[in-house]
């Protein structure tokens, strides 16, 4: 078995070598049956890593402990579901499944992507083939998941932490995500190698990219729900490296999505979308690295291995290499057309970009700064919550107030006076929410009102924007209020699910403002009978309770928890003592109001041996806003992204001479 | 022609760019980053500090009340420090675990910042180097 997926891998490594090196040599010389034979390797070659894939999951299922990975990974005890989700639980097999997904992507996408003409097309196969060979190289010669061992009596075990739902969906997320990333690079490396700097290979993989930055923005979200749930601080967020890790590239994809569209509209910024989009590989490949290497001394990076040098090569060879072709390439990056005025659409989405993108690069300074500091003064430093707060507060907020701004503003050049209209109801509403505000006491933290008027100001924009369209297409006949606004949205889905991705973003910052500016933290110790009092919740502590699971004890300390005489039920927070493992883990106890969307969050913090327990409590308003964010994230975004028949037949009738001619 | 024609990308470019360089400026040199320190480093810091180090011996005392007293000590010396904390105490703090915590260093005792303790995780996550 070990040594079916050893000759897969190396049968990929094969194939993905042939398909850079062959595809190269048939682009370079427009040899149309090699590039043809270049495509099938690629192809091929995720065939490969699909069987390499299937035998690491075998071995898994059938608790294989001379597969060093198995042994190392799971135990006899650890139940299936578990077991298999220990495919990504480590290093290696994290490496094939990042190999697998860029085979899967590879091929769709070279597949379905035939419109950006055959030239193209013949330079991408050897981009994806040459990411493909750097991680079949890794996974073959320095990583490789298939050493053996003689078996061992049982396995290590899974870290009980990763012993979770969420493992399931979180870490294939966030890898859909980085690595969908390599699609939109590999096709405009491949443009420029082909000489067609036109915005045809940005059409050809909008779905994809878009595809892979949900992807990655969802995973972040289960991410952070998965830690506040479960990790038991009361937050969700923490600026870990790790997190930062995920974060950047998805800021930078923002970035792109946004700025490709002008492209398309003006045919201008060529060269800031190259540029960007290598950012965003980069710093997706970059992820890995930091989340595979533990270089950056994390909570989470705890993989400390030989592939960091590779990692760093190969994050200096491409962004060398892809600079290198983009200052080759310049001469034919010309923009056709020009800013015009710094009052239009065209300048907003300028703005948002380069908020965007100073936000990502802030946080990578973040994220680099204990090494840097170290490489410079001989003494490690880091940064921590206060420089990020301060830089997302400085970036963040502003791109708040331009997510309002920009859809409502002409192209090329808005007047004033039109401008005065247009703003006049979101700009009253946000005023007079500002004003509600600070009468009901928000000001006690000034971020806190200024997200707020701006989420009213853009939230404001958003619906006047559905109604005007709606009601347009209302008076165009035959229809009710309900059927114009679904064939608004049918109609322009791009557009409209991206005003639903805008609202989910709005909400998604109501929530992190409500659950940090003003949150209420309360701690006490607490003897039974005693009760301590947050945010208008009376909590009283009715001593404690414990009982024997298979692996572990569980110790609960009872919390009745009554608001104006009102009892509102016992909550449960505790400890649970694994035996195996020798590890206690904290088993918050969370009371949502889905009313108000506030948690009140409850931690026991120290269990003391005289029968007392040292609550922690934490009233979070809104925080619910944060998750119910996400359902609306995937909504606007899978309205985005669903194939429409019109826009295909128009994109076909727009590209059919230069495709018949490539 | 294009190129010379937008005056407007330019100066947008270089005023975020000023901007940026004042603010990471500001940051890291006044005052944004916190010095990360082992044990036998610590000697001649006065100022607030980030200290790493494995957990040294039997912690004794109350995180809640007078407040927990351990050891930290050097990755890979002897060198130790005795440490006093306040605050939330992670899960997986004991004996061995490497540990950060903030704090300054008064009367060869290092005081702890409250709730900054965090420890780093064992490695069952990955093999041993």
């Amino acid at each position: 078995m070990p040594d079916l997926g050893r000759a897969a891998l190396v049968t990929a490594f094969l194939l993905l070598v042939y398909a850079s090196v062959a595809g190269t040599f048939a682009a370079w010389h427009s040899r149309r049956r090699l590039a043809q034979s270049a495509q099938n390797a690629l192809i091929a070659a995720f065939g490969a890593t699909a069987v390499a894939a299937a035998v690491l999951l075998a071995a898994l299922a059938r608790h294989d402990l001379s597969f060093t990975y198995v042994a190392q990974h799971t135990s006899r005890e650890l139940p299936l579901g578990y077991t298999l989700t220990a495919f990504w639980g480590g290093q290696e097999g994290s490496l094939l499944l990042w190999l697998l997904v860029l085979g899967g992507y590879s091929v769709a996408a070279v597949l379905t992507a035939r419109r950006v003409g055959r030239e193209v097309l013949a330079w991408v196969v050897p981009v994806l083939g040459l990411v493909g060979t750097f991680f079949a190289l890794l996974l073959v010669f320095v990583a490789s998941p298939f050493a053996t061992q003689p078996a061992p009596a049982d396995g290590a075990g899974l870290n009980p932490s990763l012993q979770n739902p969420y493992m399931a969906v979180h870490p294939p997320m966030l890898y859909l995500g980085y690595v969908g990333l390599t699609v939109p690079f590999a096709f405009a490396m491949g443009a420029l190698l082909a000489r067609r700097t036109d915005e045809r290979w940005i059409v050809a993989t909008r779905r994809w990219t878009l595809a892979a930055w949900a992807f990655l923005g969802v995973g972040q979200l289960l991410g952070a729900h998965w830690a506040y749930v479960e990790i038991g601080w009361g937050g969700y967020y923490a600026w870990d490296p790790v997190e930062n890790a995920a974060l950047m590239p998805w800021l930078a994809a923002t970035a792109y999505l946004h700025s490709v569209m002008i492209q398309e509209k003006r045919g201008m910024l060529k060269v800031w979308n190259v540029l960007l989009v290598t950012l965003a590989f980069c710093l997706s490949i970059f992820g890995t690295f930091l989340t595979r290497s533990g270089i950056i001394q994390s909570i989470h990076s705890f993989t400390q291995s030989s592939i960091g040098p590779w990692f760093l090569g190969f994050i200096c060879f491409i962004t060398a290499a892809s600079l290198a072709l983009i200052f080759l390439r310049l001469p034919l990056l010309r923009a056709k057309t020009r800013l015009e005025s710094l009052v239009s659409r065209e300048a907003t989405f300028l703005y948002n970009n380069l908020l965007l993108v100073a936000l990502a690069l802030t946080i990578l300074w973040g994220v680099v700064y204990p090494l840097l500091s170290e490489a410079v003064t001989g003494e490690a430093s880091t940064v921590s919550k206060p420089y990020y707060n301060f830089f997302l507060h400085s970036f963040g907020l502003p791109l708040l107030l331009l997510m309002g701004i920009g859809p409502l503003i002409a192209w090329r050049r808005a007047s004033l006076r039109a401008l005065g209209r247009t703003f006049l109801w979101p700009t009253a509403a946000a005023v007079v929410a500002g004003i509600a505000l600070l009468a009901a006491g928000a000001g006690s933290s000034r971020v806190g009102v200024i997200a707020y008027t701006f989420s009213v100001f853009v939230l404001a924009s958003i619906v006047l924007e559905f109604a005007r369209g709606t009601s347009a297409r209302k008076a165009l006949g035959g229809v009710g209020w309900g059927g114009a606004f679904a064939s608004l949205i049918a109609r322009n889905r791009r557009r409209y699910g991206g005003y639903v991705v805008h609202a989910a973003v709005v909400l998604f910052a109501i929530g992190v403002a409500g659950s940090s500016a003003y949150q209420t933290v309360r701690e006490a110790r607490l003897h039974p009978g005693d009760s301590m009092t947050v945010a208008r919740n009376r909590l009283v502590f009715r001593g404690f309770e414990s009982s024997t699971q298979p692996n572990h004890r569980a110790i609960r300390a009872n919390i009745d928890v009554y608001r104006g005489g009102e009892y509102l039920g016992r909550y449960r927070p505790g400890k649970n003592q694994y035996f195996a493992e020798d590890q206690v883990s904290n088993e918050v106890s969370i009371r949502h109001d889905l009313l108000t969307g506030a948690d009140l969050f409850l931690i026991a913090d120290q269990v003391n041996s005289d029968g007392s327990v040292d609550l922690k409590a934490l009233q979070k308003p809104l925080v619910n806003l944060i998750w119910f964010a996400g359902f609306i994230f995937v909504g606007g975004s899978l309205i985005a992204l669903w194939p429409d028949a019109r826009e295909e037949r128009r994109l076909a009738e727009r590209y059919e001479g230069a495709t018949m001619r490539a | 022609m294009a190129r010379r024609g937008s005056p407007a990308r330019l100066i947008v470019a270089l005023s975020v760019a000023a901007v940026l360089a004042v603010f990471l400026l500001y940051t890291s040199i006044a005052g944004g980053g916190t010095p990360s320190l082992q044990p036998s480093q610590l000697q001649g810091h006065t100022g607030r500090v980030s200290l790493v180090g494995l957990v040294a011996g039997q912690a004794t005392g109350d995180a809640h009340a007078g407040g927990l007293h351990f050891m930290l000590r050097d990755r890979h010396a002897m060198t130790s420090v005795p440490v006093v904390y306040k605050g939330s105490v992670p899960d997986l703090f004991k004996t061995g675990r490497e540990v950060v915590v903030d704090g300054k260093l008064r009367n060869g005792t290092f005081v702890a910042v409250p709730n900054t303790l965090v420890t780093k995780c064992p490695s069952k996550y990955a093999p041993k180097k």
